[in-house]
């Protein structure tokens, strides 16, 4: 086989790149403001490592996970709208298994009522059960994602003060807390998980043909259909999937405050996940996906909003941000404007060769 | 020789990344004539027809039309001058009404609103003047594509075009409705409307162009009249290359005693169609001869499983097989390449590898992937065996010419090693010299044991290569004809008559 | 040659059963079901009444104002995510620039419509020209107006003036003739401004579709884009326009708000777009684009108001059925619009195939 060469044109094309160096802008601008926004310090008291990096990889932890999934979804020209309910529902059935029988157990304290593995477990299986409905509806039904996750987004919150009866509980159940707040190797546990996650989907889908499959009924579900593939069964599994992660995040975000709110939990994380995806690469239409780039994409939006908070900017002004950056990255992104790069990178190119 | 022609295109050149797609190409029409494009795919005839509606900017060369010089800068631009084209693929909105998409843009208003009345009833005696009693009122998509193409001519000819150019309008036509647009083509030429023609059925250009241009490699052949030349010229000219290679195709030879492959019996599907019987020995090569809509394309994915049986059954290699959907149909160790390549064929963004590697990975399951070592060197094999046109396995097949692409769906179906492969109008819409590959690939395979059933609305094509064929009417197989002693006539007696006792051959 | 045919006239019902209509009869179908289901089990209770019906159109005439433009958007193929957001900066821009500093309403509801329709075109010309998909651009959108109105206030600012008490305030009973004089029907229902404009922008809404080459051109780029540019239509200024448009009905909608809560607060309709779009989607408009009907939001308006009026009368049920309701609606409603499309598709083909 002949080697891949890779040229200026390539990497000015390619869409990740913008990404990166979107990411590297952010910083850069971080770091003339405040020098000491890369300092990396040891924490004795907890064990962690500490600083502003360290704090962005934590925080961007619950969307990096959910858009694992998502990138699978947008992959399919899908879009998954219920992760945010999903979050929440995760969270409420979590506590609700810490915390089972308030009238026994009145106050919070270092114990569960169920046994841990069904605080994890129960958890994952509903939201995985309830990934199911949506890729039933999306593969059998025939409705559109957008539309059929549409509904687990309006009634999953629901869903989530049922199981509570609309309460909030708190617990201090402390297995639970090294979830989202104990250390592993230094780091804050929720990026240790992050990186497992991150590692299981990649080699899930890129060790396996799933990845594959993914794209090619994303951009052509007809032949796809024609050449063997089992596209329900794909749809299927990126849905479940997806909430699956969701779930996690769920989790994670309940461990961080050691409660559950159906309300605001998971507000707004199907837009931030989708974001990430496209902020990395992943075309809306479906087809081709990558996974690095979403996880690049994800920490942006977290920068940004860790940019805003440490620079002490009103922090409701991360949405005027957010939306800054996305112009940003979609005008660097969009077809006629890479065109135009790609274009003025030929022209180098071409010096270079007469220079040579 | 008229003083002025209605349309001079003069040295014109383009310059594509790495390719000169057009260089110093003259192209000349009349007013009121119907002149052919003639050329294989990639010979430039696209590029030419993209360069006069403005979707391509020329380098060099002039145009002029009516005298005048014009530089069209947009399919709209030079739909505004009078230059209005029919595309292979309907170019129309399917959820408009069929007098909408007449008229849409252009409306007829009154009092500032749209008159509904006025278009309802223009577009009536539109298609009246086509022959067609249709109800305009209905959506697009409710019709069958042969009249979605006569809207497509319909809202063309209805501006006070001058030049009307017909890209392809013809290959999902049947027989009748050719001759139903060739006159709607007469019609208009005596009007003094200039047509440019393209097509890649050569009978057809013989039936009703004035004259024709045949291209080359981006390059001017010349421009004849059309009793000043033969068929067999034409074809010479327009692939440069000895003829023979199509000519001089032998068929396979089935032994008497091959074992039976598949069969079927009573198959079915109410509503698609149904009483499919059938039976293919191994390494035979029937073909299906039949009108557009006669159920050719139907049968073919009731035995694929596209679309599922509800009754019959169906057995191969001895074993009786439920096939409900495709990968059932794969795992038995049939194969479908299927008629609209664009739709049901290629993976566009993905690469000719992994087009290729596709369905072998489909039945192998996403947990058994086909390594990127196996899957190069399968890609590369293939890409040597059929000469796909490709400076390496990693280009995107969407990038590929429609030849090409179908080269490599083909691939992608021998690399499952079939014992039935199913063709559906492999060769349409591709150039002669592709052509006349993939139906020495076909005979190549049935020599080594494959069955195919080969499915083509050119007969000449059907017969040529059938050791058998299969005559369908009307979602009914209603003949079948040994292809040695089968010829065209005793064919189109069948599809004529509907029955096989109507022809005493 | 065939025997050319007299003009037939076409029966009325032929005309109405089309099948492009089956969406919008199953919708108002639907919508007979609950309400009659409601009527049955409330009636003595005043769940009949016109007062009921009226204020049931009422209290979501914003999202339907707001649902007018996104079903036309809906309809080329496009969504717009920033609607909610745009609706809550004319709230706040009105609020501010009236309560603090002191400029008439009227001209603070100018500089808002110049905002709105402004930030409207200008995702419109960055979904066309720069081909970026509309969800990310209205995403931004919606982000952007959301974090400016963060930086105006982050506190809730109420508006007192007397042209926007007036608005507020007035009121067309409906009246019933009784003995040769016009008197209020009892209960007292009446319109006020916000269901007259929503009543007004169906009307208008439902005369661009369908009367206007520019309402054509939104159906045939829901179409099939590709063919629309072909055909020699002006893509791209339909779509920018559209978008515009749908600026300005958020505009409207966000003044509607306004009149209802006579204040401006950064966090009100948050989420308000997803109730537009499922507003529009529940009326048979397609997220494909290219099929859609003004009539059909009308119900899917009507529809999606009734179950929050039918768990009110209920009484005992808590606002999170509400919530659910919705959600078990929607999915039963669009299986049920499913079915439907399935059966009329198949009905098509057996009819087209000999």
């Amino acid at each position: 086989m002949k080697k891949k060469k890779f040229s200026m044109n390539d990497i000015m094309q390619s869409k990740i790149t913008w990404a990166v160096v979107a990411e590297l802008l952010i910083l850069l601008v971080c770091f003339i403001i405040r020098p000491d926004f890369f300092s990396i310090k040891y924490q004795p008291a907890t064990g962690m490592l500490y600083g502003s990096l360290i704090d962005i990889l934590n925080r961007s932890a619950e969307i990096t996970i959910i858009s694992m999934g998502m990138t699978l979804v947008i992959a399919l020209a899908g879009t998954d709208l219920s992760v945010g309910s999903l979050v929440a529902l995760s969270g409420a059935l979590a506590l609700k298994f810490l915390r089972w029988d308030v009238l026994v157990y009145n106050t919070p304290g270092d114990y569960t009522v169920k046994p841990f593995i069904l605080v994890i477990l129960v958890p994952l299986a509903v939201c995985t059960l309830l990934g199911l409905f949506n890729g039933f509806m999306v593969s059998r039904i025939g409705m559109q994602p957008i539309i059929a996750t549409l509904i687990l987004m309006v009634c999953g919150r629901g869903l989530a003060q049922i199981v509570t009866n609309g309460k909030q509980f708190t617990t201090l159940y402390s297995p639970f807390r090294v979830i989202g707040q104990g250390s592993f190797l230094y780091l804050p546990m929720p990026i240790i998980i992050t990186i497992v996650v991150v590692a299981a989907v990649s080699i899930f889908v890129r060790k396996t043909a799933f990845g594959t499959m993914v794209e090619s009924v994303g951009i052509n579900p007809s032949a796809s259909r024609l050449s063997g593939i089992n596209s329900r069964r794909i749809v299927m599994i990126v849905f479940a999937l997806t909430a699956f992660l969701s779930g996690i995040a769920g989790l994670i975000m309940a461990s961080r405050v050691m409660s559950n709110d159906s309300n605001n939990f998971g507000i707004n994380f199907e837009m931030d996940a989708i974001l990430a995806v496209v902020i990395g690469g992943t075309n809306m239409a479906g087809g081709k996906f990558s996974l690095a780039g979403t996880v690049v994409g994800s920490i942006i939006i977290r920068t940004i909003v860790t940019f805003v908070y440490y620079f002490g900017i009103v922090s409701e002004a991360t949405m005027a941000f957010k939306a800054l950056i996305i112009i940003l990255v979609i005008v660097l992104q969009s077809e006629p404007v890479r065109q135009r790069m790609s274009k003025l990178g030929k022209k180098k190119a071409k010096g270079g060769v007469v220079h040579a | 020789m008229p003083d002025q022609y209605l349309l001079e295109m003069k040295g014109i050149e383009i310059q594509f990344p790495g390719v000169k797609a057009l260089d110093k190409v003259d192209f000349f029409l009349n007013k009121g004539e119907i002149h052919s494009l003639l050329g294989e795919n990639g010979a430039g005839k696209s590029t030419l027809i993209k360069c006069l509606t403005g979707v391509h900017h020329m380098d060099a060369g002039t145009i002029l039309f009516d005298g005048k010089e014009i530089t069209p800068t947009s399919p709209q631009d030079a739909f505004s001058m009078g230059i209005s084209t029919v595309y292979q693929e309907i170019n129309l909105c399917p959820n408009l009404t069929v007098a909408e998409n007449i008229f849409v843009g252009r409306q007829p208003m009154k009092g500032g609103m749209i008159n509904w009345k006025e278009i309802n009833r223009r577009a009536r005696e539109l298609m009246n003047r086509f022959h067609m009693d249709i109800d305009v009122t209905r959506p697009l998509s409710h019709y069958s594509t042969a009249i979605q193409q006569m809207v497509s001519i319909a809202r063309a000819v209805d501006i006070d075009a001058k030049i009307l150019i017909l890209d392809e309008p013809t290959s999902s036509l049947d027989d009748n409705e050719v001759k139903l647009l060739f006159d709607v083509m007469n019609e208009l030429k005596s009007e003094g409307m200039g047509i440019i023609f393209i097509t890649h059925f050569l009978d057809q250009v013989f039936a009703v162009s004035d004259r024709l241009t045949i291209l080359r490699n981006g390059r001017l052949v010349g421009t004849y009249d059309i009793h000043d030349i033969t068929k067999l010229q034409l074809v010479t000219y327009m692939i440069g290359k000895d003829m023979d290679a199509i000519f001089n195709l032998k068929r396979a030879d089935v032994a008497p005693d091959a074992p039976e492959m598949l069969r079927a019996e009573q198959l079915g599907a109410p509503g698609q169609i149904q009483n499919v019987n059938l039976s293919i020995r191994k390494g035979e090569l029937m073909g299906f001869a039949g009108l557009l809509g006669s159920g050719r394309t139907e049968t073919a994915e009731l035995l694929f499983g596209a679309v599922p049986a509800t009754e019959g059954t169906e057995t191969v290699n001895g074993k009786q097989v439920s096939i409900k959907k495709p990968i059932d149909a794969i795992m038995a160790k049939l194969a479908f390449c299927p008629e609209d390549r664009k739709r049901d064929g290629i993976i566009g963004d993905l690469s000719i590898r992994e087009n290729i590697a596709l369905a072998l990975q489909a039945r192998r399951g996403f947990m058994h992937p086909i390594s990127l070592q196996e899957q190069n060197e399968m890609a590369d094999k293939y890409i040597k065996m059929l000469s796909i046109a490709t400076p390496d396995a990693e280009k995107k097949i969407g990038e590929l010419s429609g030849g090409n692409q179908q080269k490599v769906i083909l691939a992608r179906w021998m690399a499952t090693q079939p014992d039935l492969l199913i063709l559906d109008e492999p060769t349409r819409g591709i150039d002669v010299g592709a052509k006349a590959e993939i139906q020495r690939l076909m005979l190549e395979m049935c020599n080594d044991g494959v069955s195919v059933i080969f499915i083509s609305s050119e007969l000449d094509e059907v017969i040529r290569c059938s050791n058998r064929i299969v005559v369908l009417r009307d979602g009914k197989l209603v003949g079948e004809v040994n292809g040695e002693d089968c010829t065209q006539q005793t064919i189109l007696g069948i599809i004529a008559e509907g029955t096989q006792e109507g022809v005493s051959a | 040659m065939p025997e050319r045919l007299p003009e037939k006239r076409q029966s009325l019902a032929s005309r109405l059963l089309k099948p492009q209509f089956v969406m919008v009869y199953a919708t108002i179908g639907i919508f007979i079901l609950i309400y009659t289901y409601g009527a049955v089990r409330y009636s003595s209770i005043g769940f009949t009444t016109l007062r009921t019906f009226v204020n049931m159109f009422k209290d979501n005439a914003y999202y339907g104002i707001s649902a007018v433009g996104m079903t036309m958007v809906l309809i080329t193929g496009g969504i717009d995510l920033s609607v909610a957001s745009v609706a809550c900066l004319t709230g706040m821009i009105v609020a501010y620039g009236t309560s603090v500093l002191g400029y008439h309403p009227a001209v603070c509801m100018l500089v808002a419509m110049i905002v709105g329709v402004g930030l409207g075109l200008l995702q419109g010309a960055a979904i066309h020209y720069l081909d970026v998909p509309p969800f990310i651009t209205t995403l931004a959108g919606n982000f952007l107006a959301r974090g400016v109105c963060s930086l105006i206030s982050r506190e809730s600012i109420s508006v007192s003036h007397p042209m926007i008490d007036a608005l507020a305030g007035w009121k067309w009973y409906i009246r019933k003739y009784v003995d040769g004089e016009w008197v209020k029907i009892k209960p007292i229902a009446f319109i006020n401004v916000n269901l007259f404009v929503f009543i007004l922008m169906i009307i208008l809404g439902t005369i661009i579709l369908h009367r206007t080459k520019f309402g054509r051109n939104i159906y045939a780029i829901g179409g099939n884009e590709q063919s629309a540019k072909l055909m020699g239509l002006p893509v791209g200024k339909t779509k920018i326009l559209v978008y515009g448009f749908n600026g300005f009905c958020s505009v409207l909608a966000g003044l509607a708000y306004l009149l209802e809560v006579k204040s401006g607060w950064n966090l009100a309709l948050n989420g308000g777009e997803l109730e537009a779009i499922s507003c529009a989607v529940i009326g048979g408009t397609l997220l494909t684009g290219g099929v859609g009907y003004m009539i059909g939001t009308l119900f899917g308006v009507l529809l999606k108001s009734v179950i929050p009026a039918l768990i009110t009368f209920n009484g005992s049920l808590l606002s999170w059925w509400g919530k659910i309701a919705t959600g078990g609606l929607l999915a039963l409603f669009i299986v049920i619009q499913r079915i439907v499309v399935t059966a009329s598709e198949r009905r098509k083909e057996a009819k087209t195939k000999p």
